[in-house]
């Protein structure tokens, strides 16, 4: 029976399984169970989806697996909720006194606070990710310190301003480089090696040259940002380093969104889903471990139970995904 | 039963061959570790837990109640088969099994569901709740919604206070019964306007005033905006468009900017069409209180004349707000002419010449 034997490092492939039909039932039937309940079962349809992806990707042949559940994501929601309604609440109290001085203030502490909880959401988001991800049985897990996170965060923001936007590549790469060092996957470990100026050179490029390209370049500059963002990203595994590649090309970026964007088009939206597994197939194509990983060999670590997903839901709220 | 499976410990990545032999009291999971050393695990069924996802070909497991987490993943069709057909609920699904064994008729089930359910709620539930909750709100609050409106639509406006004055005492001489106390304003302005705020504010333009001739015409032109005002127009129009325009965007904003201006684009429309009912409506019943006063129903059809007279170009009804002007004077001229004699309103007469030798001096 044992097929599996010695050294196993081997290149390990990487590939998206997903049926576009398969996920737009399970996507039209979340749609339908969110509008009936008036938007409660909304948590519940978010994980279905989110395992949907994860059962949908293999690695070496095995899957990934999302542990979260829609009560906690649902828990983490109402969370979300009494902080707004505080909060809008303060802010309504203080807009109807017409008071110039309280109003303006509150509207401050009102932008000032929403800023402030970005990076606990982010640091939340990652952790919840993280606890809730598996494959053959291993846990990923964040290892980051809330302040830690909150200070850099603080520093890549205001060095941003003060740089009228020009240090962002950087805090961008910084951000990036926090998460994926406190990164764990059983005993194998991440890390980003990009660079600031990499990116920023990156963004630079797109300003200069799509307005002149009539927009075109934009096919280069998601292809140059996709492969900065997976190129360096490096995982490690008994001390050995490896690599991703990612393999993509100009005319393949093309070929995604300008293909994603007429489907969408002509369906009035109907097809998303389609153009959901779509995108996640292409994507997973050219994407590749440039090296020989032990997939047999990862050692469980210890477990970071961790069920609070109200950062994770407040990203959602800001309309930002981690993936 | 025996099924083939991967097994993962839980301790670490390694893949093993497994056989997985299925009871209902038992699931006995046979392997051989990296010493070759035959391994036998036993799950109790009860407390196995399924992936919560349909995901065609391949099924996946959990077990154990403290980490680490044991793990089973199959393609074996056999055991995918003998899951889907299970009747214990921790292990399948029975709906999604369902939906999934004839894809294409579940998407056209599930496609008319939502289109179902987007029609009756755009057009049934979401117009009888904004309706309903504008008819519903207390006194007060309406009062307090037009006032606020007021307030910031005042600093744009150039109020004549003595018209005002005779306007607000022309509109007192009449016969009117309204939930809300009537205020007059007149503004100089050379637009062609009369608007009415929730809670009873009625601002007249001056140019609008200057081309009045009648009585029964001015008659006309309070009866329709206090129709508005005792119908609470404002606030339904204003509940309505909210709840179509909040509907619309939460179903077509997060898929793509051109759906979502489309659909914006209909909303508008529909929209257009009800105040168009609205209007229509403060037509029929400011003839009521045109009556009521004992003037001639034939002043709506003049306003309408000098309206269509001053407006160089008439919009097509389905672009416009009001219902086009041609159709307004026939429907009102209709009625006027059932009105029979009337001997016209005296007081009313006085109150207009008080207010027309200021306005046209």
């Amino acid at each position: 029976m044992e097929i599996i034997s010695g050294n196993t490092s081997v290149k390990p492939t990487i590939k998206y399984a997903g049926k576009g039909a398969e996920f737009a039932i399970i996507y039209f039937k979340n749609i339908i169970l969110t509008i009936l309940t008036l938007g409660l079962y909304y948590p519940w349809a978010k994980v279905e989806i989110l395992k949907y992806h994860y059962q949908s990707t293999a690695l070496d042949g095995a899957r990934f697996t999302f542990h979260a559940t829609g009560m906690e994501v649902f828990k983490g929601f109402i969370k979300i909720y009494l902080m707004f309604i505080v909060l809008y609440g303060l802010l309504f109290y203080a807009l109807q006194t017409q008071n110039q001085t309280l109003m303006f203030s509150s509207i401050g502490l009102f932008y000032l606070f929403i800023f402030l909880i970005v990076p606990f959401a982010i640091h939340g988001a990652v952790r919840y990710r993280s606890s809730r991800s598996s494959w053959k049985g291993i846990h990923f897990k964040y290892l980051g310190v809330r302040q830690e996170f909150f200070w850099l965060y603080l520093k890549g923001i205001l060095l941003t301003v003060i740089t009228l936007g020009i240090y962002g590549a950087w805090f961008q790469v910084d951000i990036r480089k926090y998460i994926f060092s406190h990164l764990r996957f059983g005993d194998v470990s991440f890390d980003f090696k990009g660079d600031g100026g990499e990116l920023f050179w990156i963004n630079l490029k797109f300003i200069l040259l799509v307005y002149i390209t009539l927009g075109i370049y934009s096919f280069w500059y998601y292809k140059n940002l996709w492969k900065f963002y997976t190129d360096n990203t490096v995982i490690t595994q008994n001390g050995k380093k490896v690599n991703f590649k990612f393999n993509m090309q100009a005319g393949d970026v093309f070929e995604l969104l300008v293909i994603n964007f007429l489907l969408i088009l002509f369906t009035l939206g109907l097809a998303t889903p389609w153009v959901a597994v779509r995108t996640m197939k292409f994507f997973f194509r050219f994407l590749e471990i440039d090296g020989e990983l032990d997939t047999n060999a990862i050692q469980q670590a210890k477990y970071d139970d961790y069920d609070d997903a109200a950062g994770d839901d407040l990203l959602d709220f800001f309309d930002f995904d981690l993936l | 039963m025996l099924f083939n499976a991967h097994f993962f410990d839980g301790k670490s990545s390694r893949t093993h061959e497994a056989t997985v032999k299925v009871n209902a009291l038992n699931w006995q999971i046979s392997y051989n570790d990296e010493h070759h050393t035959p391994i036998v695990i036993s799950w109790n069924p009860q407390k196995i837990q399924k992936s919560d996802v349909y995901t065609k070909g391949l099924i996946s497991f959990t077990y154990g109640d403290t980490f680490p987490f044991q793990k089973i993943e199959s393609e074996d069709p056999s055991f995918i088969n003998y899951i889907n057909n299970s009747d214990q609920k921790n292990l399948n699904n029975r709906i999604d099994v369902r939906l999934h064994k004839s894809k294409y008729k579940s998407l056209v089930f599930l496609l008319i569901g939502i289109l179902g359910i987007g029609i009756l709620s755009y057009f049934y539930v979401i117009p009888t709740v904004a309706t309903g909750f504008a008819s519903t709100l207390s006194q007060k609050n309406v009062i307090d919604f037009g006032d606020y409106v007021f307030r910031v639509l005042s600093t744009d406006l150039e109020i004549d206070e003595e018209a005002s004055e005779r306007l607000q005492n022309f509109v007192d001489a009449m016969d009117i019964s309204s939930e809300f106390p009537l205020k007059l304003y007149v503004a100089t302005s050379d637009e062609m306007n009369a608007f009415a705020l929730s809670g009873g504010k009625i601002v007249v333009f001056s140019t609008l005033l200057e081309k009045i001739e009648t009585d029964a015409q001015l008659a006309a032109l309070i009866g329709h905006e206090v129709s508005h005002i005792n119908n609470r127009h404002v606030l339904k129009n204003l509940a309505r468009n909210f709840g179509g325009a909040i509907f619309v965007s939460v179903l077509f904003g997060d898929i793509n900017g051109a759906t979502a201006v489309l659909m914006d684009n209909a909303h508008l429309f529909t929209q257009l069409s009800f105040s168009r009912s609205l209007e229509k409506e403060a037509d029929v019943f400011g003839l009521d209180i045109m009556k009521k006063n004992n003037v001639d129903l034939h002043g709506m059809p003049q306003l309408f004349e000098i309206l269509k007279k001053e407006s160089s170009f008439d919009v097509p009804t389905y672009l416009s707000n009001h219902p086009m002007l041609e159709d307004r004077i026939t429907y009102t001229t209709k009625i006027a002419d059932e009105q029979g004699s009337n001997n016209g309103n005296d007081l009313l007469q006085d109150k207009w010449n008080q207010l027309e030798v200021l306005i046209k001096e």
